[in-house]
This record gives C-alpha cells, structure tokens and sequence, in this order.
C-alpha cells in the first residue's frame, strides 16, 4: 500500500507520544550550552593569540618585558653594576615563567639624528638592536648589510606620543603620525674623527614591546666594532618574553635581584589574569548547561521511550531486534543533535567574524574564522552527546 | 527442527502443576514435526507454555530447546532472528497494535521477513472476511476479527514451527473453517510443524501427536 512503510508505522509507534515543547526546551538548553562552550573556548583562544603576540598584533605584545638592573644611589657612577652577566642571563632563563631571553645591544659609537633641513631638528641619540624574534612584527626593509646607506629604524610608540604630546606641544613643532613619521628621512651621523659616516634612516615600524630605538642587529654590531673600536658591549638590558608576568613567583624574583621592569606590561598581564578568570567561569558554566540541556534531551528520549514500551515490547515479541529499533531511534534523534551543534557552531563563527572586523578597528588582528579550540570543543562536546545519547537509548530498549 | 522439553516447570505454577499429571510438565519429550496438539484445561499453564516455547517468559526450571539450542542462552539478537525466520506464534490475547489499522499491523511484520507479497496478504484478509477492515483501527475491530488479523500476522514470516495459543477462541464455526484451510496451507507450504494448545479436543487438524498438560 503506498505511503504505509514500515518506517512510517514505527514513528506512529514510537514518536508520536511526545510533546513537541519538551523536545524544543531540551534542544535549546543544548544549543545554549553548546553555543556558551564554544565562546567561552573561542575567547579564551582569541586572548591566548592577542596577548601571546601572534600574528600581527602589535598591540598586545604583553608577555614580553624589558628588564635592567635598577639604578640606586650606590650604584650611581658604577656602571658595571647595571650589566647583566652571562651568569644572570643564564639565571633568568631558568627564571619561572621565562619562556626566552633576548639582549638589548646598545650602540657604543656617537650618534648625531638631524630630520631635515627645513625643520632644523637635531639631536644626539643612542641606537639599540633586538633578536628579530623579540620585534612585534617585522617591517618590511628591515634588513642591514655592510655598505648599505639606509638604516631602518623601528622607534616605541611610546616615544612618538612623548613627542606628539609633550615635546611638539612645548617646543611648536607640528605634531606628526605614524605614516608622516615613515616618510621623512633622517640623516644619522655616526662615528667621531676619522671613523665618521653620514647614512639616511628611515621609522620602518613602530613597537609597544620595546622602549627604545632599534636598528637591525647586523648595523649595531658593525658600527661597534667599526666606529666604537671593537668596544665590548654588555648588556644593560634584556627583553625577556614570559608565559605570566603577573605570576607572584616570577615578581618576587624580579624582587630578589633588584631588576626593574614595564609595569605597563605586567598590566595587561593582570587583564589577561582577569580574562582567564571570566572565560574559565564561563566555562564552568557553559558546561553546567550542556550537561543540563543533554539530561534533559537524555530525560526526553528516555520518557519518549518509556511511553512507547508496549509498542516496542510487541515489535521485539514479533522479531525485532533491539539494536534494530535502537538504530531507528539514534537515526530520528542523532539529526537533531547534529542539527543543534551546528546552529552553535555557526553562532560561533558569526561571533568571531565580527570580532576579527571589530578587532581591526583597534589595530588588533583576529582570525575570520574560530581556531582550533574551538573546532575540538565542538567536535568533542558533539562526540560525547552522541555517546551519550545512543548509550541512553540502547539501555532503554532492551 | 524438533523441539524439546526437559523436566520443564514454571516456577510460578510449580506447586499446581506438580499437583497433577501431565505429559508435559516436569516431563523429557521431544515434539516431533508435525501437528501437535496440547489439550490444556483452565488453570494448567496452557499461556504460560506457550510463552515459555517462544522466549517470553524466562521464569522456568528444565531446560527448553530448539533445534539443540536452549532458548535461555540466545542473544536478543539470536532470539530476533528465530521469532524472523523459524517460530511464529499467535497468542491468546492477539496483541495487536490498537493505534495501527488493521494493515499496519500486518504490514509491520510483513516488512520484516519480506517473504509475502502484499497481493496475496489482501487474498487472505478476503479469505478470512475481513478485507473491509483493511484499513479500520485495531482497536476498533471485534475480537472475532482481531484473532483473525493476529492469524494472518503470523502467516506473514517464514517459519519452522507455528504455535497457535485458543486460535479459534473468537470464531464461529464458518470462519473457524476458513481459518483453519489458510493456516493449513502456509503450514504445508512452509514445511513447518504445529503446535496448538486449546482448552478442549478438537478434530481441526490431523494431529500427530496429541498430549495433555
């Protein structure tokens, strides 16, 4: 007879005593939970890649800190003592917390900046170099080679406001931006008596991690050994990159031997403690709710299946074996699971493509899409309710 | 596929039936093929055997087996398979679905073994007198022509073994008649073996082995 299956009489038999609201509640429990999962996952993994300095945020270079020997009244005028070692070096590498440890190379060569003509600015100056590995992002250009005249410059952030806030102020000198800033050149007058160069200079880029002026490290070790006249450089600074500078134990050793660093950066380490903070509640709670939103779907398929057990007792006395009508009842009930994660899912994305369009305002770079997180979130929370929910139907019929 | 019983007892019924003689009770035998008849007067656990022969019922002593194989031990599975392919059964009480029409309930089991074409299960609804209530609710049918459908129902599979609890417990006499040549048929057709368990001694089949409970 057409239209009479033997699958439509078994949902005539077994679905069609349940309520269709208990069935909606449960999926939206479940897609809730899913949904809060998967962000709580996705804000967790976007601060993880901000506040780590991955890819290209400048921004929130926050586990990278410049140290130096704090200057005191008894080291005034000794200035052996504000040199790192390689003894201290080799300390803070093992410091907690300390993933790496660059040396900020300073220039021992005189260094006379002018902007230009017309602007008649002038200044004596000193240059540093960083392992490339510690520069936020490196700009393009950013190379030196014996005989080059231009010299990339890479200047802190910090300084370019000091100049725009409080230098250009006092002194009437226009203000400038970042982009007017890399289109002027600057002549740099390097070395003393006979030993002296002019070279052109150009800001390639600009750096929240390091307050200083940089130049490639292949410039900084030319020019010591040419115009400084093989003057050894220690160090009197490091940049050290750590997992969690707000992290008491790693304070307490910068306490211990007297180093000094950014505190802004230890900031910003403090708001991702706060950050670790809200996404681990959220977290919490997300998971309360999935587990909520899969009893209740549990509970319903449950019920759905008791309300049905003459039914199914007759079908399994008439030959039906249980792995038969379980089958039917994991493939009625796996699309809507399936259906419901991927609703989260898309959510998820949603939420991210806009965050990665709102973070670029702020001059910070999001992926468009959820990282890997929070696919292995969704992969395994989907994975367990599907376990879960053939386990709780397959126990039911019998 | 022969069938046998040994020193079967239902625990439940374990002092009534011991009270008495039977032939089955308590007793080694083995049902050969053919049709066999168990005249079971109220109260001697007529139901009981036959749902004890078709795996419902677990609450025995003895050992029952089909073929060789207990029925105690078979998987849910296994159980599945020899309800599909090798025992059919009509119980007492027809247990039809009451929410289905009378062709859903058939269909149901029908789908399930696939042997049958849907053509001649019309010709036996039409042979049995109840093709107009086709597509009637089960519920709403007289008992008459529920024990019908349940006859056809288990008709609808291949098998070895028919076992038939008061068959006939609902029909007069014509469509006892009418019955009685459709089950025949099937039977024969399927090389299949008989067992019908009754309150009374009857003449309807040419039984080969008759036994009391």
């Amino acid at each position: 007879m057409a239209g009479i299956t033997r699958e439509s009489i078994l949902r005539k038999l077994l679905l069609q005593r349940h309520k269709s609201s208990r069935l909606w509640a449960a999926l939206l429990a479940l897609c809730i939970g899913t949904t809060l999962l998967l962000l709580s996952v996705m804000i967790w993994w976007n601060f993880s890649e901000l506040l780590s300095g991955h890819g290209d945020n400048d921004s929130l270079g926050s586990t990278f800190l410049t140290i130096s020997k704090r200057v005191t009244d008894d080291k005034m005028g000794k200035p052996e003592l504000t040199i790192f070692g390689l003894g201290d070096i080799a300390a803070l590498r093992t410091a907690p917390q300390v993933q790496d440890v660059g040396v900020l190379t300073s220039s021992r060569f005189h260094v006379y900046a002018t902007i230009s003509v017309s602007m008649g600015f002038g200044t004596d100056m000193f240059l540093e170099a960083a392992p490339d590995r510690f520069i936020d992002k490196i700009p393009s250009g950013w190379q030196w080679h014996q005989g080059d005249n231009d010299v990339p410059i890479i200047i802190s952030n910090e300084f370019l406001s000091l100049y725009n806030y409080g230098f250009a102020m006092s002194a009437g000198l226009p203000q400038l931006s970042a982009s007017s800033i890399q289109s002027l050149t600057f002549t740099l007058k390097v070395g003393e008596g006979d030993r002296q160069d002019r070279y052109r200079a150009h800001v390639v880029g600009f750096s929240d991690r390091i307050a200083s002026v940089l130049v490639p490290d292949s410039f900084i070790a030319y020019g010591n050994r040419y115009y400084g006249m093989g003057a050894i450089s220690m160090p009197t600074r490091l940049i050290v990159k750590a997992r969690d500078p707000s992290d008491k134990q790693f304070v307490s050793y910068l306490q211990q031997h007297d180093y000094t660093t950014n505190a802004e950066q230890l900031r910003w380490n403090k708001l991702r403690s706060v950050v670790t903070v809200v996404t681990a509640a959220t977290g919490i709670l997300s998971i309360l709710l999935l587990s909520i939103g899969a009893l209740v779907f549990i509970l319903f398929i449950e019920l759905t299946i008791a309300r049905a057990q003459q039914s199914i007792t007759l079908l399994l006395q008439l030959g039906y074996a249980p792995r038969y009508l379980s089958s039917f009842m994991v493939k009625r009930f796996f699309p809507m699971l399936l259906g419901t994660v991927m609703v989260a899912g898309i959510v998820a994305s949603g939420v991210q493509y806009i965050a990665a369009i709102k973070s670029r305002s702020l001059n910070l770079s999001l992926p468009h899409l959820p990282g890997w997180p929070v696919w292995a979130a969704l992969a395994i929370s989907t994975l367990l309710l599907f376990i879960l929910v053939a386990r709780a139907i397959a126990r039911a019929i019998r | 596929m022969q069938l046998s019983l040994q020193q079967l007892v239902p625990i439940p019924l374990r002092e009534k039936v011991l009270a008495h003689e039977s032939q089955v009770w308590n007793k080694d035998i083995a049902l050969q093929n053919g049709y066999t008849f168990i005249q079971a007067p109220s109260g001697t656990g007529k139901t009981t055997l036959i749902h004890i022969l078709y795996g419902i019922r677990t609450d025995f002593t003895g050992r029952v087996a089909w073929g060789g194989q207990q029925i105690n031990d078979l998987s849910a599975a296994a159980l599945a398979a020899l309800r599909t392919t090798e025992i059919s059964v009509v119980f007492q009480d027809m247990r039809l679905f009451p929410d289905l029409t009378t062709w859903e309930n058939l269909e149901i089991k029908r789908s399930l073994a696939g042997n049958i074409a849907e053509d001649e299960v019309i010709d036996w609804l039409a042979q049995l007198g109840i093709a107009d209530k086709k597509d009637s609710l089960a519920a709403t049918l007289s008992y008459g022509e529920q024990q019908r459908v349940a006859i056809i129902r288990s008709l609808l599979q291949p098998f070895k073994w028919l076992l038939l609890d008061e068959p006939f417990s609902h029909l007069d006499k014509a469509n006892t008649a009418k019955a009685i040549i459709l089950i025949d048929n099937i039977v024969k057709r399927n090389k299949a073996s008989m067992l019908i368990a009754d309150l009374d001694a009857n003449e309807h089949f040419s039984y080969t082995q008759k036994l009391v409970l």
